[in-house]
């Protein structure tokens, strides 16, 4: 068992697996991975259509392993089915400045593993492929909308073959403006989703509440169901454990001077509460909140918007 | 509460290092990007006010512990409320030291040390002990009446006294006074030249209290010297004066004066004489009364008698008779029988200058008429090779030839001058004995610039008169007893019979010594030069100089005798201000320790 976790992209160090290979690469590696270590079919419940056999993978679960023709030819095959579904799905990703940021630097002095930690903005890139192959691979439509203090790319929601192809082109364009304005974003999004879909937004967050707040209840009254992936360097939920330094947003220039060990307790409860506002004003709506941690394998954020995909019909 | 070691007080200055910090902290010159600044700006907002009042304790912890710490190593001491005092045993040790007499505003200095030693002595209790200690070492005990008759009495010295031992005669007795409570309260002038080279007792707590504003302007004699001590009968008088400008002087010679003058500072004058008075004299050397009138008179003795007739026999060659015809022409000594210069075979009679023989061969003749004449000496062998000769006045004079002095049973003499290890002169009663004769062949003495000088001080001091001397002592000093003397005479005529020591008065004056009825020298008695240097240490200074680890010194009258009796009253706060440092340490650890504690 121990030796299939090992192999799979998807359990991997974030930084390491991307250090393998571009976008594209890592995100069908990623995949795979995921999709191996299915234990129990995602697709228990729903209305699937068979596709094709494949060759049996460590991790499949063995009700679809094929027995008669194991019998007959001594080779073990599992069944594989097309879901039919008429999702179109858009991937909402920030690509603000604030995005193109690590915490390795704060914490490379002290802690090792912090050194070749990947920014935001790689990790949300790497996620956003992935995800968007994984939907793809089930017959969804995917999008994706770039944004920063603009929308800087979109890739309309489509099924067919080379969107995938399309999806990777837009995420590997030039992005780290100013500010972010997720409600433009937002609003864009559901422009192109032009029934009701499934919209992702990939964002560190660093934005207003009450303009995300007001962009969401737009959404979901028009019949959207939104998943928020909140993507945090884990500098940023715990600050280094000493120094003194001038802590300055490079959105908006605002600059604290701090003596971390002072304020480290400080800063740790307000993240907290933050975090817990942005759950409770994202559960009023019927938003989908997940936090995602820069160091943690894909496969984890992976798993959380693939089960909520699963929820809906 | 003072401090034993107040300059450690400065290293409170260090509080400004928590404190700069405090206030400097916010000045960070490292800038790091954070996108999450919002958030950690919003922390500072919503806990500003803990943590202000955190960093503010932390300042203060460090800022007590600092003061603390400053405060211990100045070692305070302090009276805590209601101690009263324990019985105490508290040595008053008074500075009368002749400069102590110094009269400002027209008060003894003594009088106002005279008046706080009183002070002190009211404030002592039944259980108290108390002594007085004077400069000179003497001490004095008794009950509170008997101690302040005792510093009424006091009367400047006319010396320096010896600070040393009297600080350690106080620390003796309150040592001995088998007390837990023991103090030396010493008051003094502080003088530079009395205390710079004493050392107080590093186990009695030592009190000192010395004035802060400095001396007056001082005048005095700082040199009286007869030169040579027997005129015969003219002499000269040697006087110097500490003075900032010129003085105008007085000499005296038994009461009368016979010299006045004005002399410049520092400015040796030598006065000559010719006086009719025989005998040891004494005599003085005066100034104009000043502010301090122990040093205005300086004192000196002199013999005074005819000058001696001296007889030269044929051998003793042409050196010896022009030397002799020198002496004679200055009139110090004169033609006549008194006297006699002989080689010893040609010796008749004492008392007599007498010299090897020229002639080898009359070595047996002179053994033997050194033996008529009772001298207690004989020539040995004869020595050759050029040596140098060693004593008063023979500077740079050599001898070639000499025979060995070989000494009889009974003989004591004294040695005049050696040759290597063997003696080449020797007094004794009535004669003194050469052994060269006084020609260049056997000696350079004769060619030598020395030789008349030695010659008239043989001819003057050993050999005419009484082989007496003058002594010059400091006041109160122990001497041996000179062997040519049984007793001490006052200028007043009082006569004390001498043991195996001499007590020197403590009074400035002249001393003579008697052998019968007859004078035969003079102790003369005068403050040490020094004494007259006024310059006092500081306060400051004097702390430093006594800085033993248990001394204290009051800034003022007042306080010196507030201070006086606490030895067992103040406490060492030492260790309650170390403890206090600690525990502010530890609570700012604690605190250090909370926050690294809620941060993790």
């Amino acid at each position: 068992m121990e030796s299939a976790r090992a192999l799979r992209a998807d359990l991997f160090d974030p930084a390491s697996l991307a250090a393998l290979g571009r976008i594209e690469i890592v995100a069908r590696w990623i995949v795979d991975g995921f999709m191996s270590g299915l234990h129990r079919s995602p697709r228990k419940g729903f209305s699937v259509e068979f596709a094709e056999y494949r060759a049996y993978q460590s991790g499949d679960d063995p009700r679809y392993v094929d027995w008669k023709i194991a019998a007959r030819s001594d080779r073990w095959v599992v069944r594989q089915y097309e879901e039919e579904t008429n999702l179109r799905s858009t991937i909402v990703l920030d690509v603000s400045k604030s995005m193109d940021w690590s915490g390795a630097r704060l914490q490379s002095s002290r802690d090792a593993s912090g050194a070749d930690r990947l920014t935001k903005l790689a990790y949300a890139e790497r996620l956003a492929a992935a995800l968007s192959l994984l939907l793809l691979r089930q017959r969804d439509a995917v999008g994706l909308v770039r944004f920063d203090d603009r929308i800087r790319s979109a890739v309309p929601p489509r099924a067919r073959h080379g969107q995938w192809r399309r999806v990777v082109s837009a995420l590997e364009e030039p992005g780290a403006g100013k500010a972010s304005s997720a409600p433009d974003a937002l609003e864009r999004a559901a422009r192109l989703i032009s029934r009701r879909g499934m919209i992702v937004l990939i964002s560190d967050l660093l934005m207003d509440m009450p303009d995300v707040e007001r962009a969401m209840r737009g959404l979901r009254a028009a019949g959207h169901d939104v998943t928020v992936l909140h993507v945090m360097d884990p500098a940023e939920r715990e600050l280094p454990s000493t120094g003194e330094a001038l802590f300055v947003d490079p959105e908006t220039d605002l600059s604290v001077p701090a003596s971390i060990g002072d304020v480290r307790a400080a800063y740790r409860n307000t993240v907290d509460e933050v975090l817990a506002e942005w759950r409770a004003m994202f559960g009023s709506l019927g938003v989908a909140y997940e936090i995602v941690s820069t160091d943690a394998p894909f496969g984890v954020p992976l798993r959380r918007a693939f089960a909520l995909r699963q929820q809906l019909p | 509460m003072s401090f034993l070691a107040p300059l450690y007080l400065a290293l409170a200055s260090a509080i400004a290092v928590p404190l700069l910090i405090h206030l400097m902290r916010r000045r960070i010159g490292m800038r790091v990007d954070f996108p999450a600044a919002r958030y950690l700006a919003r922390a500072e907002r919503e806990h500003s006010r803990t943590l202000r009042i955190r960093n503010l304790l932390l300042m203060l912890l460090r800022v007590l512990a600092i003061l603390a710490l400053a405060i211990a190593a100045a070692r305070p001491v302090a009276r805590f409320i209601g101690a009263g005092h324990a019985p105490t045993a508290i040595a008053l040790v008074v500075d009368n030291s002749m400069s102590a007499g110094v009269v400002v505003n027209g008060r003894a200095l003594l009088d106002q040390f005279k008046g706080m030693a009183r002070d002190v002595v009211g404030g002592a209790t039944s259980t108290d002990r108390i002594w007085l200690v004077t400069i000179d070492g003497r001490v004095r005990g008794g009950n509170a009446a008997t101690i302040r008759d005792a510093i009424d009495g006091l009367e400047p010295l006319a010396g320096a006294g010896d600070p040393s031992a009297a600080l350690a005669r106080a620390a003796s007795v309150v040592r001995a006074s088998g007390l837990d409570a023991r103090q030396i309260a010493l008051v003094t002038d502080g003088q530079r030249t009395e205390w710079q080279r004493v050392t107080p007792p590093a186990d009695v707590q030592l009190l000192v209290h010395s004035p802060s504003q400095g001396p007056p302007a001082n005048r005095a004699v700082t040199l009286a010297e007869a030169r040579p001590v027997r005129w015969t009968p003219r002499g000269a008088v040697a006087a110097r004066f500490l003075s900032r400008d010129s003085t105008t002087y007085r000499i005296t010679l038994n009461g009368r004066t016979f010299a006045r003058g004005t002399a410049a500072p520092n400015e040796e004058i030598v006065v000559r004489a010719e006086p009719p008075e025989r005998g040891w004299v004494a005599g003085t050397v005066e100034l104009e009364p000043d502010e301090l009138a122990g040093d205005n008179v300086r004192h000196f003795a002199a013999w005074i008698g005819a000058a001696p007739g001296v007889s030269l026999a044929p051998g003793v060659g042409t050196f010896a008779r022009s030397a002799v015809d020198v002496l004679r022409s200055s009139s110090r000594i004169a033609d006549g029988g008194d006297i006699a210069i002989a080689t010893a075979d040609e010796l008749t009679r004492l008392p007599a200058l007498i010299t090897a023989p020229t002639d080898p061969v009359r070595l047996g003749a002179a053994n033997r008429a050194l033996e008529k004449a009772n001298v207690p000496w004989r020539f040995g062998p004869r020595r050759s090779g050029e040596t140098p000769l060693r004593g008063p006045l023979l500077d740079n004079v050599t001898v070639t030839d000499r025979y060995d002095l070989v000494a009889q049973p009974g003989a004591t003499a004294e040695t005049l001058a050696v040759v290597g290890r063997d003696a080449w002169a020797v007094a004794g009663p009535g004669y003194v004995l050469a052994a060269s004769p006084f020609i260049p062949d056997a000696t350079t003495l004769p060619v030598r610039a020395p030789f008349v000088p030695w010659l008239g001080s043989v001819l003057t001091e050993r050999l005419v008169g009484e082989p007496g001397q003058v002594i010059e002592a400091a006041p109160g000093a122990q001497l041996a007893r000179p062997r040519w003397a049984d007793a001490m005479q006052t200028a007043e005529g009082a006569r004390t019979t001498l043991t195996e020591t001499v007590d020197v008065p403590t009074r400035a004056g002249t001393y003579f010594l008697t052998r019968g009825d007859r004078r035969v020298g003079a102790v003369v008695v005068n403050p040490s030069p020094d004494e007259s240097q006024l310059d006092r240490f500081t306060p400051a200074e004097l702390r430093a100089q006594l800085g033993g680890n248990k001394t204290l010194v009051a800034d003022s009258p007042g306080d010196w005798i507030a201070m006086a009796f606490r030895a067992a009253a103040r406490r060492s706060l030492v260790q309650p201000a170390l403890i206090l440092a600690l525990l502010m340490l530890i609570l700012e650890a604690g605190a250090i320790g909370v926050r690294a504690r809620r941060a993790a």
